[in-house]
């Protein structure tokens, strides 16, 4: 069975967990700079006093003057949530994270370990800890899992069997699906309220009437596809930090720290000469918030110079004055070292550099991104039968 | 709202490849296209049908039409008689 594990709001209650009194009154996660002010994940006091997540900032203040918001915090955000991925792998689940907050896994492999589907996903749910309310769907579709977790209440695993997905899905909101609020709006408009309406629509209408994304939404509304979830690779734990005795804002002092940080990740020893495919940039901002850029290199180096050029434009991006600054590396290359040609390169050669360059391409877009076309039927006289897009993640 | 599901998962998966893709077509006599996404028709080149897969629950029944549109393209489209919409598509 394929499992979702939500926690609901989790920017927020990351973002909460430096500060637990606030979550006892009604608060809000802040818009983000320079963003459309609208109010992220809002606390359960909020709601009682009328506030809902996605209101519009000043209508929120005007319904509840004393709402406080929260700044946004993504360096914990981060840090909490790799830490809850690294609970459920200690836990021997194969992780696959949605986003924030949304985890998927397969409980195939564990079930025998743990006696079955529900101990594995209590066991999953205790891993993970009450404090974060995080709740289980389970079923055989990724999308219904989705579905599943997010109508399940806090601590409860709600498991929906193959032949009841259908019936399951048919009376949910057309709100779980991954749309813009216009095609929201216009399927309203339409008089569709339920995922089961939506499904029951011929295809071709929909695919004339509402295009690419219409169809995906109703592919959704009616299961979705069946697909393996596979375990992410577990990112690589080279960290190197300096905190400032004051706040930093001097981009001269921010380039020479990075410099030094630099400096300091490369000459770690865990590193064995391979050089950085992903760096993440991470900075503590005076007013307690946070601020996070992941950099993903054209090229994977181990070369001070260029990774500064790579890096450094990016502190021009700060907010605010620092008082701490991180160097992440996300993702290590597999190689140690790259050896200039004199010659154009051939054979065996160019293959390993054509694998390489698809291997940033993966690492810059994520897996899945880079495919093959395989013929299958080059005789059809069905055009689309004739050949595959297969994704190639060797 | 829940994350899209395809946003990893089926991109992950085999697709097809020269997938049809919904059309505007307006028609004129002879229900032979005549407006094709908003680009008047100047020639209908070719025409023809594909019959196939009858035997299954996913039969194809389509009228294919290769056309000059005002700009000077090549287009295909074809008229899905099970699903009564149009399409483009490469054939």
């Amino acid at each position: 069975m394929v499992a979702c594990l939500l926690i609901p709001g989790f920017e927020l209650r990351a973002a909460l967990r430096a500060r637990p009194r606030l979550a006892l009154v009604p608060a809000a996660l802040a818009p983000e700079a320079g963003e459309e002010p609208l109010l992220g994940p809002i606390t359960t006091a909020a709601e009682a006093a009328g506030v809902k997540p996605g209101m519009r900032l000043g209508e929120a203040l005007a319904t509840c003057p004393s709402l406080v918001l929260v700044d946004r915090d993504p360096a914990a955000v981060e840090r909490e949530w790799e830490d809850v991925l690294r609970r459920l792998e200690d836990a021997g689940f194969a992780v696959d994270p949605v986003e924030q907050g949304a985890v998927v896994f397969e409980t195939h492999g564990v079930e025998r370990l743990y006696g079955g589907v529900q101990p594995a996903l209590a066991r999953a749910l205790a891993a993970v800890g009450s404090a974060w309310d995080p709740r289980i769907g389970a079923a055989s579709r990724r999308f219904t899992a989705l579905a599943a977790a997010s109508v399940a209440r806090p601590g409860q695993i709600l498991l929906v069997a193959a032949k009841e997905e259908e019936a399951f899905l048919e009376p949910l909101p057309l709100s779980l699906l991954p749309m813009t609020p216009n095609r929201y709006a216009e399927l309203e408009g339409l008089g569709l309220r339920s995922l089961g309406e939506l499904a029951q629509l011929p295809a071709g209408a929909v695919a004339e009437r509402l295009g690419v994304e219409g169809r995906q939404a109703q592919r959704l509304a009616r299961g979705g596809r069946k697909t393996r979830v596979r375990g992410r690779k577990p990112a690589s734990e080279l960290v190197e930090a300096l905190t400032f005795p004051e706040a930093i804002a001097n981009e001269l002092t921010l380039r020479r720290a990075l410099g030094s940080l630099l400096e300091r990740l490369l000459a770690r020893p865990e590193r064995a000469g391979r050089p950085f495919r992903k760096l993440a940039l991470v900075a503590r901002l005076v007013d307690g918030g946070s601020w996070r850029r992941v950099t993903t290199l054209r090229d994977a180096t181990a070369e001070v110079g260029r990774l500064r050029s790579a890096l450094g434009p990016k502190l021009q991006e700060l907010p605010a004055p620092i008082v701490e600054l991180r160097v992440e590396a996300v993702e290590l290359a597999e190689h140690t070292g790259q050896q200039l040609a004199l010659v154009e390169p051939a054979g065996e050669e160019a293959v390993v550099r054509l694998r390489e360059g698809l291997r940033q391409v993966r690492a810059s877009t994520g897996t899945g991104s880079v495919c093959a076309v395989v013929e299958v039927a080059p005789w059809s006289r069905v055009p689309e039968a004739r050949a595959l897009v297969v994704p190639r993640d060797d | 709202m829940v994350a899209s599901s395809g946003s990893t998962s089926s991109r992950r998966s085999a697709g097809r490849l020269n997938a049809p893709r919904p059309a505007l077509v307006e028609t004129g006599p002879g229900a032979t296209p005549r407006v094709v996404n908003r680009e008047s028709v100047t020639l209908v080149r070719e025409e023809w049908r594909v019959v196939d897969r009858w035997w299954t629950d996913d039969p194809v029944d389509r009228h294919y039409f290769e056309v000059v549109l005002e700009g000077g393209r090549n287009v295909c489209v074809y008229r899905d008689a099970e699903a009564q919409c149009w399409f483009t598509q490469n054939a």
